[in-house]
């Protein structure tokens, strides 16, 4: 990540760095690519920022930019957006405790203990990452149904408590725990809770809080799920209440963007007060078949 | 794997490992487990939000086949998958460039990544207002004399603008993976070449990139797998445009919770899961290749 050549530890000096001797040219045009991707990453929600800041009637086209928070107002009185905030806020905050929780609980066992069908367990858990959800939403829409869990925050937060995903990831993490410290913890009688607890969980935190960051970006995000199970309105999630926005306010859109604006903002600050965990390491660990 | 350290000698009761095992495993039964087995018996099914489920044998594949509505959405589902070369080079020349780390871009990864915990609904309006009639991407067409393009209501570009959204939400996750990669690419390598005289341009086409081919494949399988379960993208970006303009999942939706033909969208979600199984087989193939020849990721 960091310059490299200069700090080897070998301390072999190297005749060519590429770091530092690049023609002018070369080094040009890169600036040239990065403001041209950092334009496009961020160009299209800015926009969306920037219109909906707008109110209503002025032309997107003027050249005066006056800002104002009048379509928010609008759209959090009419929209009656403040229940789907508190909706999705605490859907993801559910979704990633239960992740974090379950997967740390199935883990362990997986990673550290001996027992019949161990083997068997771990295939099966790596069969259900091969079962997209988009391919049974007609049964798991069943289900909820049946347990009479339809139209309820419950049934935007049980069906996504738990992955395969999260429970491998955790038992990479915990397979990497030395083993002398949960002998040591048993010579002085330590149970397998209590060394799940003292010795498990922190000694694998960096995965859980990187589970726990996925989680919360695919919860926030989650519109499939929460479409098919959420009817009230007062049940709503955000994004699913800004889809409706799209139709209930198609006559000015400015109030739906101002709305995404909503949807948007927390987010960003999450992932801007969290952005030192995001690591290209983990993300390699993420997809790794 | 390195399961070989953790062998304790059992000094738990028996049930231990079960008990730990068993919230996430009634999780995964009952929504997944049971759930495929489901959709397999569904899919044979009439099943209704009425009726059913009433077994009939084949005849719902027999609809799905002769259905032009579904295959149209196949072959939108395989154009689509036209993302994949495309989330390559963008997420590949983001990851270089990063990993350049040229001066005064440390912010790069950050700003990069921000599309990607973008929830898919402002992604999707985002482009909606830059796409829509008189939006941004219309007036720079008339610049240059072109267009107005109708991005949003005729094909092709309706499955074109939902492709947009997924290289835009795409991309930045992806360059994380590479950037993994161009991590593990063996510095030695890279300093030998130069030193023999090697241009900048042919180390990074006859070293670094040869040694990122591993990265490459699973990039495109992963990308491809999930440009195939694709839904929010059109849900939102092509709101209301006919289901055979659209893609698979968006076909297994409106076939289940618009028509409310359960049987039908079951069977078309077990073709869909066929198509990425096989994709998910290839991949598990490549992975044992890529950890056999010790290759990064």
């Amino acid at each position: 990540m960091t310059r490299h050549q200069t700090r080897r530890p070998s301390g072999r000096t190297t005749t060519v760095s590429p770091g530092e001797r690049r023609p002018l040219s070369l080094v040009a045009g890169m600036y040239v690519v990065a403001a041209l991707l950092t334009a496009l990453a961020i160009g299209p929600a800015l926009w969306l920022i920037v219109i909906a800041l707008q109110p209503a009637g002025t032309s997107s086209s003027s050249i005066r930019f006056t800002p104002s928070l009048a379509n928010f107002k609008t759209v959090v009185r009419d929209g009656n957006l403040l229940l789907p905030m508190m909706n999705s806020i605490i859907v993801t905050l559910a979704r990633a405790a239960a992740n974090v929780l379950l997967a740390a609980l199935a883990a362990y066992p997986l990673a550290r203990m001996n027992f019949r069908g161990k083997n068997l367990v771990l295939l099966l858990i790596l069969a259900t990452m091969m079962v997209p959800e988009q391919v049974i939403v007609v049964p798991m829409f069943r289900t909820v149904v049946q347990l009479g869990l339809y139209d309820t925050l419950l049934a935007a937060i049980i069906p996504m408590a738990v992955s395969g995903f999260g429970i491998f990831m955790v038992r990479q993490a915990m397979l990497a725990v030395p083993t002398s410290l949960e002998e040591a913890a048993r010579i002085d009688g330590a149970g397998p809770v209590r060394i799940w607890w003292h010795i498990m969980l922190p000694l694998s935190a960096p995965t859980l809080a990187t589970l726990a960051l996925f989680s919360v970006i695919a919860a926030w995000s989650d519109l499939l799920w929460p479409v098919i199970v959420l009817q009230s309105q007062h049940n709503y999630t955000l994004p699913v209440a800004v889809n409706e926005l799209m139709g209930a306010f198609s006559t000015n859109l400015r109030l739906a963007y101002a709305g995404a604006v909503l949807a948007l903002v927390p987010i960003i600050i999450a992932f801007l007060a969290s952005q030192r965990f995001f690591k290209p390491q983990i993300f390699a660990g993420a997809v790794k078949g | 794997m390195t399961s070989a350290a953790a062998r304790p000698a059992r000094t738990h009761a028996w049930w231990t490992p079960h008990a730990f095992l068993l919230p996430a495993a009634i999780l995964l039964v009952s929504f997944v487990g049971l759930a495929f087995f489901q959709v397999i018996y569904f899919s044979f099914t009439r099943y209704t939000a009425f009726t059913g489920p009433e077994w009939i044998g084949l005849d719902n594949y027999q609809r799905l086949l002769g259905s032009g509505v579904f295959w149209k959405c196949l072959l939108n589902s395989a154009l689509y998958l036209l993302v994949t070369p495309a989330l390559i080079v963008l997420s590949l020349a983001a990851a270089l460039l990063v990993q350049a780390s040229l001066r005064g871009t440390s912010w790069l990864r950050l700003a990069l990544f921000l599309p990607v915990v973008t929830p898919t609904i402002v992604a999707a309006l985002a482009w909606r207002l830059l796409l829509s009639r008189d939006g941004v991407a219309n007036a720079a067409l008339g610049v240059v004399a072109a267009g107005p393009v109708n991005w949003l209501t005729h094909e092709p570009w309706t499955l074109l603008s939902p492709m947009l959204v997924t290289l835009w939400k795409g991309f930045g996750f992806y360059m994380m993976i590479f950037l993994a990669g161009l991590i593990a690419v063996p510095r030695e390598l890279i300093e030998a070449a130069r030193i023999d005289g090697a241009s900048r341009l042919r180390v990074l086409w006859h070293v670094t990139l040869p040694s990122l081919w591993p990265v490459v494949t699973l990039v495109a399988i992963v990308s491809s797998i999930s440009a195939l379960k694709v839904f929010d993208e059109l849900f939102v970006t092509v709101k209301g445009v006919p289901i055979e303009q659209q893609t698979a999942v968006p076909f297994v939706y409106a076939t289940a919770f618009e028509v409310g033909d359960f049987g039908l969208a079951s069977a078309a979600g077990i073709v869909l899961f066929v198509i990425i199984l096989a994709l998910s087989v290839v991949n598990l193939r490549l992975s044992a290749r890529r950890s056999a020849a010790g290759a990064p990721a």
